[in-house]
């Protein structure tokens, strides 16, 4: 097993060394989370405090924009707007948790034969579902609002699941296929053997003991759907449309709102940070399973 | 039933015809569902052999590969060639840099260093086209807090994604917040798994420090590092999210990467022909660079097999 | 509805109540403005009903693809009069404006059968025409089975009725004979000057009236006022850079776009000494008094910084100015509206106007009902109750700019208006060449301007560099 060896420990760090990589370690944590931080304090202050100059954290805080968000009605100058965040926010749950669990049902199974069974073509086909993870997205896509019109697709929650396929898909494939690899066979040839259908041994030795990895490549998948902009930006109708697309609602002819814009990023991106925080463990193996070791 | 275990089993007992049809059903539906994505890449292939624009149906029809050829003498295609390139190689240069960097501070494993490594996952978490949203936010010229720091400490005059001198650096700023974690991650568990006996061995030697990175932990690290940018730079040179949300490609032309370059086309001047083919040079780019990439990794994955 | 209400609803109809009076009154009973106005419209539409079968199409339902915009919420508050007088459903998908033209390309470019009717600008018909995706409306308007006698078609305004009319031909002149009406004109905008009066009292400013005086008051508010900037104009990589307050004052100058030559072919007229002159004016009062992120600004950012005091005039649309005069802006009642015409030789403003206008899907499956729609839409009834109760400004029609209440509404709050309106609108047209090419040209045209502001080319040459590059593009589509 790979945790046996251990990190390369460094024992002798002077004094100014540890000051400079405490220095360091505080910007780079300063660069990467003042972003969110300052868009967080964007998201409780009204238009006016944030046109204010120069900008200042002294204000009081509002809960107004998450309001107007969540109860989906925003009171300003011409009478109140509607807006559809939450139906943007419900969109997004629907298309990604959808694709995903679509990607597994898929992706498990042939990730498994790919794993076991050295087959006629079977790198010829994984190379093949490996490369469209890298086919640029637009390519697809264009000529794709012609077809969908004719198959009766376009604006279903079926036809984007299946484009949403294209991210979800190879990375399950990919992941799962390298985490059955790792795993020996002779348990499952055992259980086999003592007399079980394949499909039971699939079911109750292979699985569970690929799950941290199903587990892995399910949650990265699951953000890559939800950060995604452009399929839907190109495919689905306004009813349909994530918050990625959703987020751009706030900029009305009659100005811009820019707290809501801040509430409607946080809202946004708190599920994926939530996922994040929760399951770090998974999402780490994930990224490292998914671009390296498989 | 004991007799059978300790014989050589590795091999299943007997092959019905099912059971060589099984990995083929299992992994069938996955690549029907895949190869349905074939029909429009050949669609598309088709469009960018044809003078197609949506606003001339009368003027359409074959002209092979006359939308290539005119790309030779289009200025206007050198630049996003040129523009998709650079944004492809400074970021993934800089994020290789910072993401190594941050590694190796992080290499230790203590509870602290365990905390900030997820804690630098967020900005991974965002999306990238909210992203630069927030960028675009903060570097507003009235409210922005970046603007509003940059003037305080002197630069009076800079208009971050506004002015072609400092688009491209604010857009690869954004990639560089949102993406340096993901290199960070992947790198640290490269560290993270190096073997310790080679670093104990060149202590005992004496061997300073510095070399001992030069000598040892850069060379085990190396087929991590050309994963991790290769992977990079396939997501890189395709960017449109962050470009598209911050600046649609301007000021002028100085950032009309592919993606940016076809999509206006397509939808603009609703010109197909040209905005398929313009896709169809970035898939070339990208096929030929996967290629590397995956075979790179296959060879990785075996040696990290072998090791195990 | 309650009787008292109804009762005086009634009388104001009979004549007996004036328009005011009644809001005044069914204000006392707790009724809204706009809600009193929907009452309104609703006993107007009772009465019309009267002459024209507008039931036919019962049960029938429609959709539309709407630009988020006043326009589009003044039609929604009116909606259900719509639906209790024809029986009609109507369902709508709203898109922000960032991404609304590719969603309207999107769905027309796959021929969808979604939509019926869309909101559109004439320029887009230009493309939309001849690639088949909307139906020319001369059909519908000129049949009195389909359309109400009370419809008056030419109580449109003619310049704006004309300007979304084209034969489909390259260089073919807007309203001619053989044109194709391609959609109805619903609300327009011209482009002058809107102002903060207050700011310019401060630093003892007049608006200006002409180019160079602009270059000097934008210069002079720039330096006067802190934290302000002198100008705003619109600069994101985009036909829509062009065609507000630049084109205004390049056609103010006599200058063109396009070149038709007697064959009918096209070329660039943008290198000319004039355009250039012009030019040159216009990059140097961005560079010395415009945003800083002037490349970035779109309508949005250009209305935003007028309303919060962060810049301190605009040439753009009038409306954008009302929009900014209105709510809850940091500047609402402080703005004040001039008409501008760029060349101190000319007689009077000649803006170029944008129309959003309603479109009809060629792909729509019942274009009989789509129609009853948009003539509703476009008719005299909602016209006058978008144009008084809500912000569907400026109307297309005569007769709301004849209504007293309209009029008197613009007086009150927004000085100056009317005036700049009326001064304005006889020189007031779409002042670009129609072809299929427009949004090549305009983008090319906004990045080229990018260019110059950022110095990163000469003016002179940056302009013969996209007359080249024009020309080339022409040649390349058969049409130069």
């Amino acid at each position: 097993m790979r945790d046996k060896r251990g990190p390369h420990v460094m024992n002798h760090t002077s004094p100014i060394e540890r000051i400079l990589r405490g220095a360091a370690l505080t910007i780079v944590v300063l660069f990467f989370m003042f972003p969110i931080f300052w868009i967080l304090l964007m998201s409780v202050q009204t238009n006016e405090t944030i046109l204010r100059s120069p900008p200042s954290m002294v204000f009081t805080p509002t809960l107004q924009n998450y309001q107007a968000l969540i109860t989906g009605r925003l009171e300003t100058q011409a009478g109140s707007l509607d807006i559809e965040f939450m139906q943007n926010l419900w969109n997004s749950v629907i298309l990604s948790v959808g694709s995903v669990a679509l990607a597994l049902v898929l992706g498990v199974p042939a990730a498994y034969a790919f794993a076991r069974h050295k087959f006629r073509g079977s790198e010829d086909i994984a190379f093949t579902l490996l490369s469209f993870r890298f086919a640029p997205p637009l390519l697809v896509l264009l000529p794709l609002t012609m077809y969908f019109q004719e198959l009766g697709l376009a604006d279903t929650y079926v036809g984007l699941i299946w484009v949403y396929q294209l991210i979800c898909l190879p990375l399950i494939l990919w992941i799962v296929r390298g985490y059955f690899e790792d795993i020996s066979p002779d348990v499952e040839h055992a259980y086999r053997i003592a007399g079980h259908s394949w499909l039971s041994t699939f079911r109750k030795i292979a699985l569970p003991l690929a799950g941290p990895g199903i587990a892995a490549a399910g949650l990265l998948a699951f953000i890559f759907a939800w950060n995604n902009f452009i399929f839907a930006l190109v495919l689905a109708s306004a009813d349909k449309q994530p918050v990625t697309v959703g987020a751009l609602n706030f900029i009305t002819a009659s100005g811009i709102q820019y707290g809501q814009i801040a509430a409607a990023v946080i809202m946004s991106i708190a599920p994926t940070l939530a996922l994040a925080l929760y399951a770090q463990r998974y999402l780490v193996e994930g990224l490292s399973l998914g671009a390296v070791k498989g | 039933m004991k007799a059978r275990m300790t014989a050589t089993l590795p091999k299943p007992r007997r092959f019905s015809v099912s059971r060589r049809a099984l990995p083929y059903v299992l992994s069938l539906p996955a690549l029907l569902v895949c190869i349905g994505i074939l029909v429009p890449f050949v669609t598309a292939a088709y469009y960018s052999l044809q003078r197609f624009r949506m606003s001339q149906p009368w003027n359409r029809g074959m002209n092979w590969g006359e939308n290539y050829l005119n790309f030779m003498s289009d200025p206007d295609f050198w630049q996003t060639l040129k523009v998709s390139l650079s944004y492809a190689f400074l970021t993934v240069g800089i994020e290789l840099l910072l993401g190594l960097g941050i590694a190796l501070l992080l290499q230790k494993r203590t509870r602290l260093n365990n905390f900030i490594s997820v804690m630098l996952l967020m900005p991974l978490m965002c999306a990238p086209a909210l992203a630069a949203l927030m960028w675009k936010l903060m570097t507003n010229p009235n409210f922005g807090i970046l603007s509003y720091l940059v003037e305080s400490i002197g630069f009076t005059d800079f208009r971050w994604g506004s002015s072609p001198s400092t688009a491209l650096f604010t857009v690869v700023l954004v990639d560089v917040w949102v993406y340096t974690p993901f290199i960070m991650i992947l790198l640290l568990a490269g560290l993270r798994s190096l073997p310790t006996q080679p670093f104990e061995a060149a202590d005992l030697d004496g061997v300073p420090r510095l070399q001992q990175f030069w000598r040892i932990t850069l060379p085990m690290l190396t087929p991590y590092i050309l994963t991790a940018s290769l992977f990079r730079l396939l997501d890189s040179i395709q960017q449109f999210d962050i470009i598209y949300a911050m600046t649609q490609g301007g000021p002028g032309d100085t950032l009309m990467v592919f993606q940016v370059e076809a999509y206006l086309n397509f939808f603009q001047s609703t010109n197909v022909g040209r905005s398929a083919a313009l896709m169809m040079i970035l898939w070339a780019i990208t096929f030929f660079l996967s290629n590397i990439f995956i075979k790179n990794w296959l060879r990785l994955r075996e040696r990290a097999r072998g090791e195990a | 509805m309650y009787e008292k209400e109804k009762g005086l609803v009634d009388a104001f109809r009979r004549g007996q109540l004036s328009r005011r009076g009644l809001i005044k009154s069914l204000g006392a009973l707790g009724v809204s403005a706009g809600t009193a106005g929907v009452l309104v419209n609703m006993v107007s539409t009772q009465a019309m009903a009267a002459d024209f079968d507008w039931m036919k199409h019962k049960g029938k339902s429609v959709k539309l693809l709407l630009n988020k915009h006043p326009y589009a919420d003044a039609m929604i508050a009116n909606l259900e009069n719509f639906k209790k007088l024809t029986g009609i459903d109507v369902t709508y998908d709203i898109f922000p404006e960032d991404v609304y033209f590719d969603k309207v390309t999107a769905a027309l470019s796959s021929r969808s059968s979604e939509y019926d009717a869309f909101m559109t600008g004439a320029y887009m018909t230009w493309t939309y025409g001849p690639a088949g995706w909307i139906t020319d409306l001369n059909e519908w308007i000129n049949d009195s089975d389909k359309t109400s006698p009370t419809y008056d078609w030419d109580d449109m305004l003619p310049g704006v009725r004309a300007s979304c009319a084209w034969n489909g031909k390259p260089g073919g002149a807007l309203g001619s004979d053989d044109a194709k009406q391609w959609c109805i004109p619903w609300g327009y905008e011209q482009n002058n000057l809107a102002y903060n009066a207050s700011m310019f009292d401060k630093i003892g400013a007049q608006a200006p009236t002409n180019m160079g005086e602009m270059v000097e008051v934008a210069a002079k508010a720039q330096k006067d006022l802190d934290g302000v900037y002198g100008i705003g104009v619109r600069g994101s990589r985009s036909w829509a850079t062009i065609h507000p307050g630049f084109l205004s004052g390049y056609a103010n100058f006599e200058e063109k776009d396009l070149n038709i030559a007697d064959d009918g072919k096209l070329s660039a007229a943008m290198n000319t000494d004039g355009s250039k002159a012009f030019h040159a004016d216009w990059v140097k009062m961005i560079q010395d008094s415009g945003a800083s992120d002037w490349s970035s600004h779109t309508w949005y950012q250009v209305g935003t910084d007028l309303g919060a005091g962060k810049s301190a005039m605009i040439y753009d649309a009038d409306i954008l100015g009302y929009f900014m005069n209105g709510g809850d802006n940091a500047m609402a009642g402080e703005l004040a509206f001039a008409p501008f015409a760029a060349n101190p030789d000319a007689e009077s403003p000649t803006p170029n106007i944008w129309i959003w206008s309603l479109a009809m899907s060629n792909f729509s499956k019942d274009k009989d009902a789509a129609w009853y729609f948009m003539q509703w839409a476009s008719g005299p009834e909602h016209g006058l109750f978008g144009a008084a109760e809500m912000d569907f400004v400026n109307p297309v029609r005569k007769s709301v700019w004849e209504s007293d209440v309209f009029v008197d509404r613009l007086n009150s709050g927004y000085p100056g208006y009317v005036e700049m309106h009326d001064l304005s609108a006889p020189g007031a047209s779409i002042k670009f060449t129609a072809q299929p090419l427009f949004f090549d040209l305009t983008t090319e045209w906004a990045s080229s301007l990018q260019k110059m502001v950022a110095n990163e080319v000469p003016v002179d040459e940056g302009l013969d560099q996209l007359a080249e590059s024009v020309n080339r593009q022409l040649k390349d589509a058969g049409l130069g």
